[in-house]
């Protein structure tokens, strides 16, 4: 025991002392009892989705009586969702292409370039920052509905290049490179275009990374534009299908549990990938709600 | 000449600059089509009598009188101010706990970061259905199965006009605290460990480096962290939207749902819901301005 630190409140000294220790003893129940808190809802829909209808709304336990991964595939295939899974994809590729592309372009004319004037900008995109996202959803539905771009990809896909949050994480990521290298590469001859593609954009892979990472979660998990663009065409995406489901109550309880679960997998899947990324950048302030 | 002096020539800095612009063009007109213009869009829209899509007349203030006139509006700005208070009740002090805890931990802090973030990664829309299961009143709600093992008898949950908020609050909390601790986590990480050092030579308990160290240090990141979480839960809509139907009652119905109802629940009132929206807007940046008026006055003080 003597190889670990303490490094945050309580110092290696503090315990010699009897009720430090009890209570160190404490915070480590607790952090088991969040974890637990954390992780049953989780493990429960996964479990409850083993359960047909007459078991999901009669039994009193937890476990279902049978594990049996046919109902999954049963449900999977009833439902379609492999389709839905496919648009999700679409929809997902396409947003994190322009996520990158616009907000870092944006990012790099505020953080890199400075013209004239980029100040203003810059004050906008804060304030914008502040303005609550959701209030504009009606005009900007109607907008795309002024220039007939329901029913597709589009709007989605370049909704995401409009995120005041990313352009600031980029735009303060680049802001911390070294000028000289930019400056060394303008009086090489590069122009402006050049200087992002071949010098900014390979230094600035951990933010592109993390920005990629929000972005792809953020896309699988909206349903609100989508559904208003989306709603009764062939392209619903996984959460658009779910929100109909929940709102029509189209499917049984128990079919539901198994399309939560459908629709928990790829970002599930994406936080084990990158749980280093996730949880150990400091970039994360700011992006929430 | 060369390139090197060109590039500080005024007229090549001219061009430079236009470049730069033409450069930032395309993220300028998204962030204007998907951003700006919808916000002044709606302001306007609010103004107007609407049919479909398509602005009919100027209508001054009568969207407002009209929308503010019905006895929804009332329990829904009643709501969404419960929503906000119970949401800084349950919400506020808990991740500043859990980063607190957690950055105690020695051995397994990587896991205990790793499950408390998860819940954040999951799909909102996914999360309200998986509760709804859990809230369900049946004596097969995983809550009632819980309880019934502690031999309390099967309880209503979601039916409850004083239980809906809260629970809902607990269902953002769940999903969102965690991720919260690990901003504040990153904030106490950057508290230099010689304070402590000093402070244990000094004879400072560990409840008083707590709360004259760790959370002096903080406070400033809280602040911001308090206006972002204020401005996020009153923008609370599908939440009570899939899980209660607003109901019972309209005893969950909050002001962005209103909003919803008007626009997309069969209406189509575009120019209601923008009004709607635009007391919504006006709330919260009153509320935006008071908070960075408070900051001030304390700032002038320090």
């Amino acid at each position: 025991m003597k190889a670990i630190r303490h490094t945050g409140v309580i110092r290696e000294y503090d315990l010699h002392a009897r009720p430090v220790r009890i209570g160190y003893g404490f915070v480590i129940a607790a952090c088991v009892l969040v974890t637990v808190f954390a992780l049953f809802p989780i493990l429960w829909v996964c479990l409850a989705g083993f359960k047909d209808l007459k078991e999901f709304l009669s039994s009193t336990s937890i476990l279902p009586s049978v594990f049996d991964f046919g109902i999954f595939a049963r449900t999977w295939d009833q439902l379609g969702i492999a389709k839905n899974y496919l648009n999700s994809l679409i929809s997902v590729t396409g947003s994190v292409v322009c996520a990158l592309i616009f907000n870092g372009l944006l990012g790099y004319g505020l953080g890199i370039l400075k013209p004239k004037g980029s100040g203003v900008v810059r004050k906008l995109i804060m304030v914008s920052l502040l303005m609550p996202t959701t209030i504009s959803i009606v005009p900007l539905f109607m907008n795309i509905q002024h220039l007939r771009l329901g029913n597709s990809f589009v709007p989605l896909w370049l909704s995401y290049g409009a995120n005041a949050m990313y352009v600031i994480l980029f735009t303060q990521f680049f802001e911390s490179l070294p000028r000289s290298i930019i400056e060394a590469s303008r009086i090489d001859g590069c122009d402006q275009l050049q200087v992002f593609f071949r010098i900014v954009l390979p230094l600035s892979r951990p933010i592109c990374a993390v920005i990629a990472i929000f972005a792809v979660n953020a896309a699988w998990s909206d349903f609100l534009l989508p559904y208003l663009v989306l709603r009764g065409g062939e392209r619903q995406t996984v959460m658009v299908r779910l929100f109909v489901f929940s709102t029509e109550q189209t499917v049984n309880a128990d079919t539901m549990m198994r399309a939560v679960v459908f629709s928990m997998i790829p970002p599930i899947i994406l936080f084990f990938i990158f749980q280093k990324q996730l949880t150990e950048n400091t970039v994360s302030v700011g992006i929430k709600g | 000449m060369s390139r090197a002096e060109r590039a500080v020539r005024p007229g090549g800095r001219t061009v430079e600059h236009l470049k730069s612009w033409l450069i930032m063009l395309p993220g300028l007109v998204l962030m204007a089509f998907f951003v700006w213009e919808p916000l002044f869009e709606s302001v306007r829209m609010s103004l107007y009598k609407t049919r479909n899509v398509e602005l009919v007349r100027f209508i001054g203030l009568d969207n407002f009188v009209s929308v503010t006139g019905k006895d929804d509006f009332l329990q829904a700005l009643v709501n969404t101010f419960s929503y906000t208070f119970w949401s800084l009740l349950i919400g506020f002090g808990l991740p500043v706990l859990l980063s607190l805890l957690i950055g105690e931990t020695t051995r397994g802090k990587s896991f205990f970061r790793t499950a408390v973030y998860l819940p954040n990664m999951l799909p909102g829309l996914a999360v309200i259905i998986l509760w709804s299961a859990f809230f369900s009143g049946e004596k097969s709600g995983v809550l009632n199965i819980l309880l019934s093992r502690l031999g309390i008898p099967a309880q209503t949950y979601l039916t409850r006009a004083d239980w809906v908020i809260p629970i809902l609050i607990i269902i953002a909390t769940w999903k969102g605290a965690g991720s919260t601790a690990l901003i504040y986590m990153a904030g106490m990480a950057g508290i230099s460990p010689e304070l402590y050092e000093a402070a244990t030579i000094d004879g400072a308990t560990v409840r008083q480096r707590i709360f004259h160290i760790t959370l002096p240090a903080i406070r400033k990141l809280a602040g911001t962290l308090l206006i972002l979480q204020i401005i996020s839960v009153f923008q609370i809509m599908y939440e009570p939207m899939v899980l209660t139907k607003g109901g019972p009652d309209n005893a969950s119905l909050s002001l962005m749902q209103l909003m919803w109802q008007y626009a997309f629940g069969g209406s189509m009132n575009y120019g209601k819901a923008s009004a709607v929206a635009v007391i919504v807007t006006l709330i919260l940046l009153a509320m935006t301005a008071v908070y960075s008026w408070l900051n001030r006055r304390e700032s002038d003080w320090d």
